[in-house]
């Protein structure tokens, strides 16, 4: 089996490595760049504990193949810190203690930073839209969603 | 996951002479969300993977009155959903793709994609099936076209040929107004108990339904009966009784075949009367 060589960006840094074709992204970020903050839950694209931001767009790296990589803008959780400083949504799911055992937030947060972006006023119901992609185990949600509405109040529609 | 080769052609051209090459040993990978499963449930075992996504010629969503819509098969259901003249011509297609798997997945599935996999229950696939859609496929011997009721021959088959490539869909232009059903478990996510599409052109209805048959299904007779009808209660009863004579729905673990009759009524009921 051919390996393929990959070049692109992760978390601003440009990467060049040689990926196996049935790899997933998943696998490569994790075990080959040793990024761990993207988990496997389902691996078929259900739970979303994967979700990374691929050219602005949330997607599944568990469904994505190593080899599509390339030429690509990869965010990772590990990408969203500046210094040390959390972003107003990694401090939201702090702050409404979003989370329990912490599985899915690395996915929920990379699906709320996504969409925020292409929404910047949206209602519950589309927050809700929008991460239902995410599954999580513990919380039940209701925390989650306030974290996101938190934001979104406190961005004032920016 | 077991090993392969992953080829990314940059031309139609280039892909079909991989094609023509590895045939029945490739496997045509788009969005992605159905063939890495499989891949990884080793339910396929491809010895190349044709990586379609660096074609641009198989990019876009165009749309005039006259030639009506062509979705290309690298369009995704986010492109598609969110597209301005889908929306406006054709609503209840951008419906049906905006209730494809969830956000991470429409951020990658194609429509196209979701027509070759041809399962019963593609959730954008009613609406091809109301509009007559043509799949343009292109192979050695060239162009050629196929409608969607003849393209899909049964629960993941299709007509096309192993050295074939699908480059998009069209859709004629047809004023009407349409509903887009999907019944399932829950909203997002989820596989459909009962997926359906149902269109007023005219005074004739266009009915078209999936999971309640090995492919998605037109319900002529039902449509037959309909045509020119006023719609009311008596109407209804009556299409109802014809529904349940076009669609053969079986049991699983989704849901049980009674169950499935029955939303299909409920969905039929619906439509109609929103319809007027």
């Amino acid at each position: 089996m051919k390996k393929i060589n990959v070049k692109f960006t992760l978390n601003g840094e440009l990467i060049e490595l040689e990926v196996q074709p049935n790899h997933t992204a998943l696998r490569v970020i994790r075990e080959q760049l040793d990024l761990t903050g993207a988990k496997e839950g389902c691996g078929a694209g259900e739970c979303g504990a994967c979700t990374i931001i691929v050219d602005g767009l949330a997607v599944n790296s568990c469904l994505m193949l190593a080899p599509e990589l390339d030429g690509k803008n990869v965010l990772t959780v590990e990408g969203l810190a500046k210094g040390g400083k959390l972003t107003d949504i990694q401090q939201a799911f702090i702050d409404h203690v979003a989370l329990q055992c912490g599985y899915c937030t690395p996915g929920f947060i990379m699906s709320t930073t996504a969409f925020l972006e292409e929404n910047k006023k949206p209602t519950r119901e589309e927050i809700e839209v929008a991460l239902a992609g995410n599954l999580c185990r513990c919380t039940g949600y209701k925390r989650i969603i306030e974290a996101v509405e938190d934001v979104v109040n406190k961005r004032g529609g920016k | 996951m077991r090993e392969f080769e992953y080829v990314a052609p940059k031309t139609v051209k280039e892909a079909l002479n991989l094609l023509a090459t590895y045939k029945e040993k490739a496997t045509i990978l788009a969005g992605g969300t159905d063939v890495v499963v499989r891949l990884r449930d080793e339910i396929i075992d491809p010895e190349f993977i044709i990586d379609i996504k660096h074609i641009d010629e198989l990019n876009g969503i165009k749309f005039d009155k006259k030639e009506g819509l062509f979705v290309g098969a690298n369009a995704t259901m986010h492109e598609i959903q969110n597209d301005k003249n889908v929306k406006e011509f054709y609503p209840f297609y951008a419906d049906a793709c905006g209730h494809v798997g969830s956000k991470q997945v429409r951020n990658k599935a194609t429509s196209v994609g979701n027509l070759c996999t041809a399962s019963p229950l593609g959730d954008s696939l009613t609406p091809m099936y109301c509009l007559d859609a043509t799949v343009v496929i292109e192979g050695p011997k060239g162009k050629r076209e196929a409608p969607v009721r003849e393209f899909i021959t049964f629960v993941r088959k299709t007509v096309l040929e192993r050295d074939e490539l699908v480059l998009g869909v069209k859709f004629p232009y047809v004023e009407c107004k349409g509903i887009y059903t999907k019944n399932a478990r829950r909203h997002e996510v989820d596989l459909s108990n009962i997926v359906a599409t149902i269109l007023k052109v005219g005074d004739e209805y266009r009915i078209a339904y999936g999971s309640v048959a090995p492919t998605p299904i037109r319900l002529v007779k039902t449509e037959e009966f309909l045509k020119g009808k006023k719609i009311d209660d008596k109407v209804i009863e009556e299409a109802k009784k014809i529904l349940t004579t076009e669609i053969s729905p079986i049991s699983d673990l989704r849901a049980t075949k009674e169950y499935r009759v029955s939303v299909s009524q409920s969905i039929l009921e619906n439509s109609l009367k929103a319809l007027g």
